[in-house]
């Protein structure tokens, strides 16, 4: 099972760069050729263009829920969210994009969508590259979790987490 | 199935948030849409080296990535005394053609057009890129992709990487172009050509045809008379990339001409308590505030700025398209703000043109693609980013390290022009205090012409731009709230 691990987010936006954190770490933790682990600063079309072509796909990135703590680590479909908004005017919404690709006849888009959401209350708006407290203390988390969610495809094809580097 | 709400308030935070200001007799006094900018890029940049820049800068906002990736660049060749190879500055204007293509595609097909394709009245809900397709067809739609794409797949082969490239240094680029690269580039670069060609013609069909939409661009509340502003080649033509900084005043003519580091010595900015952005605008007039004509100091760039403040395209098919558009509505200057989306698909040809011509310049592939750098010292770059006139403006030390550093994005050239924007579409939908159901239609579409770029945070779980309008009584009392996809 072909699957994409997107950290996404701004690098340089402190929390905001969050998913791009995570997807560096489980670098380190993953090797397998299925799997490709990557990060995008983007959204919409062009998040779209990354993801078309796998079986699957993890998004790792910042999330602002409701009901939910800072810091907290939520797996979420993307066909959960009722309410979302990009922070990006220029680009469509990664759902909006979906639909046109499926409008569209296109084949190959992922069966699956994962987000592994980081909840985080307040983007922020001053440069810098260091996570805050909370948001640093969930990484691991995001991490394992991620992990889990890898490992569920690999259980498949005979795999499992303790295997992962 | 869990549902999981995602706070608008605090997601907000400021994007497209507007506050609209009524008089004693309940009608539009004053409009403004927050910006909100981000902060702390001098000292995130001080001390870090200068030739990261390009790679950094572009990362700040996710929307035009390509645009800071050249003004940091183009930055960092007159703060290291260095001249770009011919080759080199080819291969850079080719990349930034590529660019054009995708974003100019992007806007009008999937953001702005909707709005006219699908009609100004229809509900937002049906005003996106499916409501485009329904009406145009899905043989339409797979088109925008594919030429949206060959823009990007352009910008990669010289780029390196699609959204955020990694070529562009000091004195020229990192990487040439083989002759297979270079057939490919042109195979594509045609087909967008002919692509953007059919998209005017489109443009024709569907908006130039019906009278509702043509009285719509030409009705009052969307006329604003302010100066305009774009970097012209030396026959005075648009060019996106490099030449003169050239500003034209209410009838065409010219009103100053700089080269960027004189940037400061033609605009201030006015500072306001309510917003983290400064207002600027043409020291010689000085700062009147919120009104156009004349004797205001405010000026538009992006599509129809460059336009106006040009004297024409640098290539025949766009030159055709640029003089048409001038006959059709009036004459230059054209002060519709929603001829925006003409405009912008009249550069989106003059894209492809450049495009097949730089590639078939023999030089193209030549390896001479970078000069040795001088001393290190301060710079300016300015390049036309999609939405508007963008420059970067660096401080080095002797070791070449970020002393000073500072950008003055497209957006905030047109900050005081799409507040006016925005109070002029409201003051016809509300009066004495009753405000009309179309107002949120009407200013959105006010907005959108510009192609507002909020310096991003680029997040992945997205949906329509959220917007919030307040409208507040003339004691300055919350009145009313009215929200659409929130």
């Amino acid at each position: 099972m072909k699957t994409i691990v997107l950290g996404v987010g701004n690098p340089i936006l402190r929390d905001d760069g969050v998913g791009i954190h995570v997807a560096n770490q489980l670098k380190q933790h993953v090797n397998d050729p299925d799997i490709t682990i990557d990060e995008a600063t983007t959204g919409g079309m062009n998040l779209l263009d990354l993801i078309v072509g796998y079986d699957k796909a993890i998004l790792i990135d910042a999330i602002n829920i409701r009901d939910a703590e800072v810091g907290e680590v939520k797996r979420v479909l993307l066909s959960d969210l009722s309410s979302v908004h990009s922070d990006n005017p220029h680009d469509v919404s990664l759902l909006e994009a979906l639909q046109l690709a499926e409008k569209l006849g296109e084949n190959n888009i992922p069966s699956e969508i994962v987000i592994i959401g980081i909840v985080l209350k307040k983007i922020p708006y001053v440069f810098g590259e260091k996570l805050s407290p909370k948001i640093a203390a969930a990484v691991p988390k995001a991490v394992d979790m991620t992990l889990t969610e890898i490992g569920k495809n690999l259980e498949e094809s005979n795999w499992s987490k303790d295997k992962l580097t | 199935m869990k549902t999981v709400m995602i706070d608008p308030i605090t997601r907000l935070e400021g994007h497209g948030k507007i506050a609209i200001f009524l008089n004693d007799k309940g009608n539009v006094e004053n409009a403004y849409m927050q910006i909100p900018e981000l902060r702390g890029f001098e000292r995130f940049s001080q001390g870090r080296r200068a030739e990261d820049m390009p790679q950094i800068t572009s990362r700040i906002c996710g929307v035009c990535p390509v645009a800071h990736h050249f003004a940091a660049t183009k930055a960092l060749d007159d703060a290291f005394n260095v001249e770009p190879t011919s080759a080199a500055k080819k291969l850079r204007e080719l990349m930034y053609a590529g660019y054009y293509i995708y974003d100019h595609t992007l806007h009008f097909y999937y953001l702005g057009g909707p709005d006219f394709v699908v009609g100004p009245d229809a509900p937002a809900a049906k005003r996106n890129v499916l409501g485009v397709i329904e009406k145009a067809g899905v043989e339409i739609g797979k088109e925008v992709i594919k030429h949206r794409a060959y823009g990007q797949k352009i910008t990669a082969i010289l780029g390196g990487k699609a959204t955020h490239p990694v070529c562009g240094l000091p004195g020229g680029v990192s990487k040439g172009l083989n002759k297979d690269e270079v057939k490919n580039i042109e195979t594509m670069a045609k087909s967008c050509r002919d692509f953007a060609q059919f998209t005017l013609k489109l443009f024709d069909d569907i908006v130039l045809a019906n009278k509702t939409y043509v009285d719509v661009i030409l009705s009052d509340p969307y006329q604003l008379a302010t100066y305009n502003m774009g970097l012209v080649d030396k026959n005075n033509k648009v060019n996106f990339y490099d030449g003169k900084i050239r500003i034209t005043d209410q009838k065409g003519k010219e009103f100053a001409k700089f080269d960027v580091k004189d940037y400061y010595k033609n605009i201030a900015e006015h500072v306001e308590e309510w917003s983290y952005i400064k207002f600027p605008y043409l020291k010689k007039i000085g700062w009147k505030g919120y009104v156009d004509g004349k004797d205001s100091g405010l000026y538009r760039v992006g599509p129809l700025g460059r336009l106006n403040a040009a004297e024409g395209m640098a290539s025949p098919l766009a030159n055709k398209e640029y003089k048409r558009l001038f006959e059709t509505l009036g004459g230059r200057p054209v002060n519709s703000t929603l001829a925006f989306h003409w405009a912008r698909l009249v550069e989106l040809l003059y894209a492809t043109e450049r495009t097949l011509e730089l590639i078939k310049d023999p030089e193209i592939t030549s390896n001479k693609i970078r000069n040795p750098v001088g001393e290190p010292g301060e710079g300016y770059g300015v390049v036309e980013a999609c939405r508007g006139t963008l420059i970067h403006h660096y401080k080095l030390d002797k070791n070449g390290l970020i002393d000073k550093a500072n950008l003055i994005v497209a957006t905030v050239n047109n900050a005081g022009a799409i507040n006016m924007s925005i109070r002029n579409a409201a003051m016809g939908l509300i009066k004495g205090g009753k405000v009309n159901d179309g107002l949120l239609n009407m200013v959105e579409m006010a907005f959108r012409a510009y192609d507002p770029c909020f310096g991003c945070a680029t997040h992945t779980l997205p949906g329509q731009m959220p917007m919030e309008v307040k409208i507040y009584d003339n004691n300055k009392k919350l009145y009313k709230t009215l929200r659409q996809n929130m």
